[in-house]
């Protein structure tokens, strides 16, 4: 329980100092009076309004005031104003989140899904042509970032690919791709399952596949190592079934490193998916960020950030205190601790 | 087709007689990883480097402005596939892609080398000193590498380019920060939390090797033994790191240049090339997929070099 | 259903376990590693069989072979292995696993390792209860701590509940014992089962060992490097060399008439209580064979203090002795012979020459 509660303060002292310096960050070369307000308001607005919004937001306080000032308003819901969308931020986050957040979910549930079974077959048939197989793929796609994905998959499954040979020599022809929308929908799960799933495959894709390969790298190693330990050799020797000495005995032994991996890789999942949600034209998180930040829309970014670093935090505290489930020792060790 | 021969048929495989005709099983022979990976990574990257240094001196490259005449004798959009006229088709200001990509591995190997140099400058420092004095010292390193991993580093990078771009345009002290060297700044910042921790940890576990003990026992200063002692042995590990890095740097610029942040306008980029040409996969796939390529064999190549490093100095946190 | 074959097939009053010429070689990129190369032994029911050799004698390997325990790839099994009246030498891991736990069972060197880290006693050792005899989890758990009170556990039930690091090494190796009891199993292997351990911890590990061996008239085979503790443990006891069986007999017979001077370097390096303090040990000089490239004749021959130009040529059989037929050894020249002993005197005599010729320098 101490342990617990030294791991959340330390993490909350991150999310202070990573939202506070986004802060100061885009407010960075706005020293003028009135210049936050100007930047905030566009080009156009008059000496009124800037005074006013500045006054609303006390922009002209010291950093920490305003800092104070938008964590307390934001926590209530109110995230300010977005002048380039002319709805508040609030509204204009609420309706990006969920494409993110789905896309992120699909991510990491099936990189786990492709992942583990293929990890935990490859340790178990060691150097077999599957295992020489699975390593060089995932080692291809580990270095497959979603910008070259992306136009890959477009070609292969977007594009309509007619193969067959042209017409002197041959008269077939098979077309293949064309499955899948060019620009994405936002069609939720509830209102349209397989437009849902039309619409999402595709980014999912991009964002799952290098995520799959460095959990299956990841656990491929580990596994590798408990099966040469005693315990895995007793298992055998008590005669539980290979599959049973596999995924009962061996598994749970060689999650951490990947559990820890699940942790760091939600900022490369939220890169990835900027990246994806530009190619397919999704509006989610990563795509409004982008145009926030070109179009110095302050409260946009600094409420979307503060909202992707708290996830962050929150799923690697998760995974730190799911090391004490995963494995006694630790549990035990922090309990005297 | 990947790792190396193993324990099981490699006697049959040296006891095997050599056939009389000794081309297919060469092949097979040469197929098998270790050789076979690198000297594919170390080639590609070699040549490209060459290709990118060199271009403007060779004469099978165009300039990235030149205009490729199409077939009717006037430049135009998309009129070249991958053939003859142009290597890798043309692109839609009729440029040639091949030469577009040529110069756009310049910039991305500059702007990913420079900054992984940068990372390994100040997050080798913050590991080294974290690793060493610890304490208090070692807090604060965490908590900055802390809170550098806890912003998604692709925001992040957008974020410091487009404050740093404009801070370059406002302020007359940083007139020097071109688009590049912003980008190069970014990206080694980024660069900088995985390192730090890595060279702390092995610090930390060299600074308790005899070595380093029997060091500090006759009196030497923290500089000396950090320097003498210690750097020297953290070589192995950074370089590993820096490979690995190097191959995510190079992804992440691709992805800024993507998004519209990429060097000056005019210089080709691979990023650059990518969103340019997109709209028209379906009638110019080449303008879109070669650059695509490039980024991706980049990467793998020094991925491949790092996984290397990694197994011959058994260093395994390395692939961050 | 291999249950039915099992029974059908099994032969009640013969031997336990037979082994014929059994050998076991490993493909590695030097070549082929000869850890066992052809042992023939018999051993009978409720018996405790010690097998004796210093570290790559190929005991080990003799032990796991014999279970089937060794990973199939780069493995070559040879020779015949009956348990039971049943070959089970050629049989794969699948059909094994109705006899591991059931059948055989091991016990593993070092408890700190063998133990599933994450996993509660209780659920380890009522795991193969589940497996073999289909009990409930309930039936399963119950037993289980019947187990535990039978290797002699305080509070047996609350240890059920606890996990592997909790408890020390020596109740570690009796939570093994106990697994390793669970089904009845009718051999049990251990493989140097107190090594790992504290010395006072070691005799009472051996002694549960011996007194569950009595209680389930079961086999035992205890592997191990140490003459010492297979000497108050064992009915018989076979010593092995560079993969080889260079002695077998039973313990009395071994300890009062040992022939191979393998064994008497063996147990000539176990120190003695009645030694004067700071008495030197006497190791065995030079290494073990290399087991790729075995020396031609005996393969003691580059270590024996006796060896002769015959023994460096010519393989010794195995050979019972004049007094007793079941006391077997592979050597030329035996303690105790008249050639021996004359060896023995030219060499004390050469020893005094060095040492007079030493003094006089």
């Amino acid at each position: 329980m101490r342990y617990a509660l030294q791991k959340i303060g330390q993490f909350a002292i991150v999310f202070f100092i990573v939202t506070f310096t986004v802060m100061i960050l885009m407010r960075l070369g706005l020293n003028a009076p009135g210049d936050p307000a100007r930047t905030l308001l566009g080009g156009t607005a008059d000496q009124e309004l800037i005074d006013a919004t500045t006054e609303k937001y006390r922009l002209d306080s010291n950093p920490f005031v305003q800092y104070v000032f938008w964590m307390t308003n934001m926590v209530q819901g109110d995230m300010g104003f977005s002048v380039p969308n002319s709805q508040p931020v609030f509204d204009y986050i609420q309706g990006r989140i969920l494409t993110t957040l789905l896309l992120g979910f699909y991510a990491i549930f099936w990189g786990l899904v492709i992942a583990v079974p293929l990890a935990v077959r490859q340790a178990h048939k060691r150097d077999s042509w599957f295992d020489k197989f699975g390593s060089g793929a995932a080692f291809a796609f580990v270095s497959a970032p979603a910008i070259v994905l992306a136009p890959i998959l477009t070609i292969l499954l977007i594009k309509e690919n007619t193969i067959g040979m042209p017409p002197p020599f041959g008269d077939f022809q098979v077309t293949i791709g064309g499955w899948f929308p060019r620009i994405g929908d936002k069609v939720y799960p509830w209102q349209d399952l397989g437009e849902h799933f039309r619409n999402f495959f595709v980014p999912t894709l991009v964002l799952t596949l290098p995520i799959a390969a460095i959990f299956s790298r990841l656990l491929r190693g580990d596994m590798v190592m408990t099966l040469q330990a005693d315990f895995v050799t007793l298992a055998s020797a008590k005669g539980v079934s290979p599959r049973r000495v596999l995924w009962v005995h061996a598994l749970r032994n060689s999650l951490f490193s990947l559990l820890t991996s699940v942790g760091l890789q939600i900022g490369g999942i939220v890169g990835g998916a900027i990246v994806a949600e530009q190619f397919f034209d999704l509006d989610g998180m990563g795509s409004m960020l982008v145009t926030a930040i070109l179009q110095k829309d302050l409260f946009t970014v600094q409420s979307a950030s503060a909202i992707l670093v708290g996830s962050v935090v929150i799923v690697n505290l998760t995974v730190d205190l799911m090391y004490g489930v995963l494995d006694p020792r630790i549990r035990h060790a922090r309990a005297i601790a | 087709m990947t790792t190396t021969i193993d324990a099981t048929t490699a006697p049959e495989d040296a006891a095997a007689p050599l056939p009389a005709a000794p081309t297919p099983p060469a092949k097979k022979r040469k197929l098998k990883w270790p050789g076979f990976g690198i000297v594919f990574a170390v080639g590609f990257l070699g040549s490209l480097t060459f290709l990118a240094i060199f271009a403007d001196y060779l004469s099978f490259i165009p300039y990235p402005d030149a205009k490729i005449p199409g077939p009717d004798g006037r430049p135009g959009r998309y009129e070249w596939g991958p053939g003859t006229a142009a290597w890798f088709g043309t692109d839609g200001v009729s440029g040639d892609v091949f030469s577009k990509v040529i110069y756009g591995a310049r910039t991305s190997l500059q702007v990913g080398i420079f900054a992984t140099v940068f990372g390994i400058l100040v997050g080798g420092f913050l590991g080294v000193i974290a690793g060493y004095f610890r304490g208090w010292v070692d807090r604060i390193v965490m908590i900055i590498t802390d809170c550098l991993l806890a912003l998604p580093a692709l925001l992040l990078a957008i974020i410091l380019v487009d404050r740093l771009s404009d801070l370059a345009e406002d302020a007359s002290w940083l007139g020097w920060l071109s688009r590049k060297w912003t980008i190069v700044i970014t990206l080694g910042i980024l660069a900088t939390a995985p390192l730090a921790r890595i060279v702390r940890a092995q610090t930390l576990s060299l600074r308790e090797r005899e070595f380093v003990l029997a060091a500090r026992s006759l009196g030497a200063k923290p500089g000396r033994v950090m320097f003498r002692e210690i750097l020297p042995n953290l070589i192995p590990a950074i370089l590993t790191v820096g490979f690995t890095g190097l191959s995510i740097l190079i992804a992440a610029e691709g992805a800024l240049a993507f998004l519209g942040l990429g060097v000056e306008v005019g210089t080709p980029t691979w990023g650059k090339l990518i969103d340019e040409n997109r709209n028209k996969i379906d009638e110019a796939w080449w303008a879109t997929i070669f650059p695509c390529l490039m980024l991706f064999l980049t990467v793998l190549s020094f991925n491949i070099i790092g996984d290397r490093l990694s197994r011959r100095f058994d260093i395994r946190q390395a692939g961050v | 259903m291999s249950d039915l074959i099992q029974a059908s097939s099994r032969d009640i009053d013969g031997p336990l376990l037979v082994l014929k010429d059994v050998t076991t070689h490993f493909k590695t990129p030097r070549g082929l590693v000869r850890a066992v190369d052809g042992v023939s032994f018999t051993l009978d029911r409720g018996k405790a069989l010690g097998i004796v050799g210093e570290s790559g004698s190929g005991k080990t390997i003799l032990s796991r072979s014999i279970m089937g325990l060794l990973p199939p790839r780069g493995t070559v099994r040879g020779g015949s292995i009956t348990f039971e009246g049943r070959e089970i030498g050629n049989l794969g891991r699948k059909e094994m696993r109705s006899v591991w736990g059931k059948e055989m069972a091991m016990i593993f060197q070092d408890p700190m390792t063998s133990l599933n880290p994450v996993m509660k006693i209780g659920r380890q050792i009522a795991e193969p209860l589940q497996i073999h005899l289909g009990m409930t989890k309930q039936n399963a758990w119950a037993t289980a701590e019947r187990l535990l009170q039978d290797v002699r556990i305080p509070e047996a039930k609350r240890r059920l509940e606890q996990y592997p690091h909790e408890m020390s090494g020596g109740m570690r190796q009796r939570v093994m014992i106990a697994i390793a009891l669970a089904c009845g199993p009718t051999a049990l292997f251990a493989d140097e089962p107190t090594t790992a351990l504290d010395v006072t911890v070691q005799a009472q590990i051996l002694d549960l060992l011996g007194e569950q061996r009595r209680d389930r008239n079961m086999s035992l085979v205890l592997v191990t490097h140490d003459l010492g503790v297979v000497a108050g443990h064992t009915d018989e006891i076979a010593v092995m060399y560079g993969g080889k069986l260079v002695e077998k007999a039973t313990t009395k017979g071994l300890f009062a008439n040992m022939k191979m001077p393998y064994t008497e370097a063996l147990l000539n390096s176990i120190p003695r209580l009645e030694d004067r303090s700071h008495t030197r040990l006497s190791a065995i000089a030079g290494r073990p064979p290399d087991l790729v490239n075995p020396p031609k004749g005996c393969r003691f021959a580059p270590r024996c203090p006796y060896a002769q130009p015959k023994c460096q040529n010519e393989e010794p059989p195995l050979v019972p002795t004049a007094e007793d037929p079941n006391h077997l050894y592979a050597c030329w020249y035996p303690v105790g012979s008249p050639e021996n002993t004359e060896i023995k005197v030219r060499i004390a005599a050469s020893k005094s020459e060095f040492a007079a010729a030493a003094g006089g320098n």
